[in-house]
């Protein structure tokens, strides 16, 4: 008895420090996004290269909480809902990791576009806003990640529709730059590939709220699938 | 025998008596003693009297205590929930134990249910992280933080027991403004007294290196003039708006708005020599109260904008409407206009739209921020709207509070 009170009490403290690895992946990554959206609107290169640097460290930080992962799964074969978690964990940490890419990506397309010259500050405020709701919406899915909270997570699924829309209106504004001047093609492009970048870092975050759901739900309603609990959390 | 017998079962009832009586207070002790702090002791006469008297007077002594302990307890809950500080207690492990509101705020903390998790899991910048990891506090932290509203905070952890640590926070996003506000305005202070400085200097090196005909000289002396006028109105405009900002509150002097506003017209035509045509409307009696000269040159600035950004031909309206809720002045033009995204900076010192225009017309970059001052003095407010390319408007709005009804009609 003591001896299983034991291994379980090590295996709850082995599951929180992974956790909280995880949330601090997740910060270094939102601080990635804004520090590459800063690089991008002020056309600052040394910030730029300073979020290409840092990407290292969010991989550093994805191969070691896999590491963790994986010895827990080893060491202590947790049962149903606990594996769950473990899962759940390792995908969440794919989605940071993509969003860290994404945030590089943006820090080197900032760092051409200015090499072009200095550019019209108004062009990039409807970007700026954009990726406010992705850093919105991956500190909601993280802050949800931590309290385990569902109904914070559904919000975050909610965010996501907003960021298309803005998207599309991006692009619409773009186009209307290419067509008034040829000359802002190579500009607008660039620019169109900061704003799908910022997209995506919206689709990661809403994959990370669906884990969330996923770890609350799947914990409280064992024999649930997981296309139910979606079908559940869409009905609301 | 028999008085033997007499004596001897009357102690022994007696005894019996006193042992039943003891018995009895015995069960009164217990039974109060189950739940002492549900009633006071009972009372007895005699000995057991004296017992109970010294446990009541315990019992007060101790509820007594009880409550001044429970007060205090209340009382530095509510001491650091007032701080104007983020005050979050972590324990050992720099788990979350309680915060008040401010730190609430700050780190958009649900004090109840993160109460127990790591505080990490919560204010997850890397910086912070790093703060924590390096153990070394003495100096304070700054972080930037996105939550619901984007700040800039101080942070410090201090130990304040064995096992417990206090996170102390103060939001200071107001105080960094105003820092860099500071560090903008002597940068630019500097460049603009350079750019000119620059050119003198060019030219006096021309001059004093070169062997040049008397007439050449002039006409480098004649490009100088303009610049060092340039430094002396940039230097006369700080000076002024240095005064404004330390000067105390403006004299209450009567303001005729009539003979003001006329003369403001009379000096516009001037500037303008010709080029736009002019109106001026007032309506409603009332003068206004403060200092003649401030806002004389207030109005004045407005105006010499308008003639300055309101090409040939257009028209400049000046209009003062005074109700009892309070009274506004207007400068209409059929100028070049400004664009929406400046209009809120437009009063920010050294804020340029165009920057080689406004200086090519003789601006300091000061002139808006000067006006800014001056109404604020009067508790007025500047609002500016405007469309590109059909004109600007210029409305101060002053309250009620500084009008004053008018003495005698103005003369038209």
């Amino acid at each position: 008895m003591g001896s299983t009170e034991h291994t379980s009490k090590q295996f709850e403290t082995d599951l929180d420090t992974t956790r909280t690895r995880v949330l601090q992946m997740g910060g270094l990554v939102e601080a990635q996004i804004l520090a590459a959206i800063e690089a991008f609107a002020t056309g600052e290169a040394k910030l730029a290269d300073q979020v290409i640097e840092n990407d290292a460290r969010v991989n550093g930080y994805e191969v070691a909480i896999d590491g963790a992962c994986n010895h827990i799964v080893v060491k202590r074969q947790p049962a149903a809902s606990d594996l769950r978690l473990i899962m759940a964990i390792a995908k969440i940490v794919t989605d940071i990791e993509r969003i860290g890419d994404e945030a590089k990506k943006v820090a080197r397309m900032s760092k051409r576009l200015h090499e072009h010259g200095p550019q019209h500050a108004q062009r990039f405020s409807a970007i700026r806003h954009t990726a406010q709701i992705a850093v919105k919406m991956l500190r909601q899915a993280l802050d949800a990640f931590a309290r385990l909270d569902a109904a914070s997570a559904a919000g975050v699924l909610k965010e996501d529709s907003e960021i298309d829309h803005e998207f599309r209106g991006a692009v619409r504004q773009l186009v209307t730059y290419m067509m008034e001047d040829p000359r802002t093609i190579s500009p607008a492009l660039d620019i169109l590939w900061v704003a799908k970048a910022i997209e995506r870092m919206g689709d990661h975050s809403k994959n990370i709220a669906e884990q969330v759901i996923y770890i609350v739900r799947g914990t409280d309603v064992r024999h649930t699938s997981f296309a139910d609990i979606e079908r559940e959390m869409g009905a609301q | 025998m028999t008085a033997a017998l007499i004596v001897l079962s009357l102690l022994a009832a007696l005894l019996a008596l006193a042992l039943v009586h003891h018995r009895r207070q015995l069960g009164r002790l217990r039974r109060w003693a189950a739940q002492p702090r549900m009633s006071d002791p009972p009372e007895a006469p005699g000995d057991w009297g004296e017992a109970f008297d010294l446990l009541h007077r315990h019992r007060r002594a101790n509820l007594k205590r009880r409550r001044q302990l429970a007060q205090l307890i209340v009382r530095s809950r509510r001491a650091a929930q007032a701080l104007p500080y983020g005050v979050t207690v972590l324990d050992a492990e720099l788990r979350l134990d309680w915060c008040n509101d401010s730190a609430r705020q700050h780190f958009d903390l649900h004090p109840e249910r993160d109460r127990g998790a790591p505080i990490v899991n919560f204010v997850r910048h890397p910086d912070f992280v790093a703060y924590l990891a390096a153990r070394e506090f003495s100096e304070p932290l700054r972080l930037q933080v996105s939550g619901s509203s984007p700040r800039t905070l101080a942070l410090q952890l201090v130990a304040f027991d064995e096992d417990a640590w206090l996170l102390l926070s103060q939001d200071i996003t107001g105080a960094e403004r105003i820092e860099a506000m500071r560090r903008d305005f002597v940068a630019n202070v500097s460049h603009e007294l350079r750019t000119p400085l620059t050119v003198l200097s060019g030219f006096l090196d021309t001059i004093q290196d070169l062997k040049l005909e008397p007439q050449r000289v002039r006409d480098y002396v004649n490009l100088m003039a303009p610049q060092a006028a340039r430094m002396r109105r940039l230097i006369d405009d700080l000076l002024v708006l240095s005064a404004l900002e330390h000067a105390p509150p403006p004299p209450e002097e009567r303001i005729a708005l009539g003979p003001l506003l006329e003369r403001l017209r009379s000096e516009t035509e001037q500037l303008s020599n010709g080029r736009h045509r002019i109106a001026l409307a007032i309506e409603g009696e009332h003068d206004l109260r403060g200092a003649e000269n401030e806002l004389a040159s207030a109005f004045l600035n407005l105006a010499s904008n308008a003639v300055r950004y309101t090409p040939a031909g257009g028209e400049i309206r000046f209009a003062w409407r005074a109700t009892g809720a309070g009274g506004e002045f207007t400068v209409e033009d059929t100028g070049i206009g400004i664009e929406a995204e400046h209009l809120p900076r437009l009063t920010e010192r050294f804020y340029r739209v165009d920057r080689g225009r406004s200086r090519d017309t003789g601006g300091t970059g000061l002139g808006l921020a000067i006006v800014k001052h001056a109404l604020a003095r009067h508790q007025a407010v500047l609002e500016i709207a405007s469309t590109p390319g059909k004109g600007s408007v210029f409305r101060v709005r002053f309250p009620a509070a500084r009008l004053l009804p008018a003495t005698q009609k103005v003369p038209g």
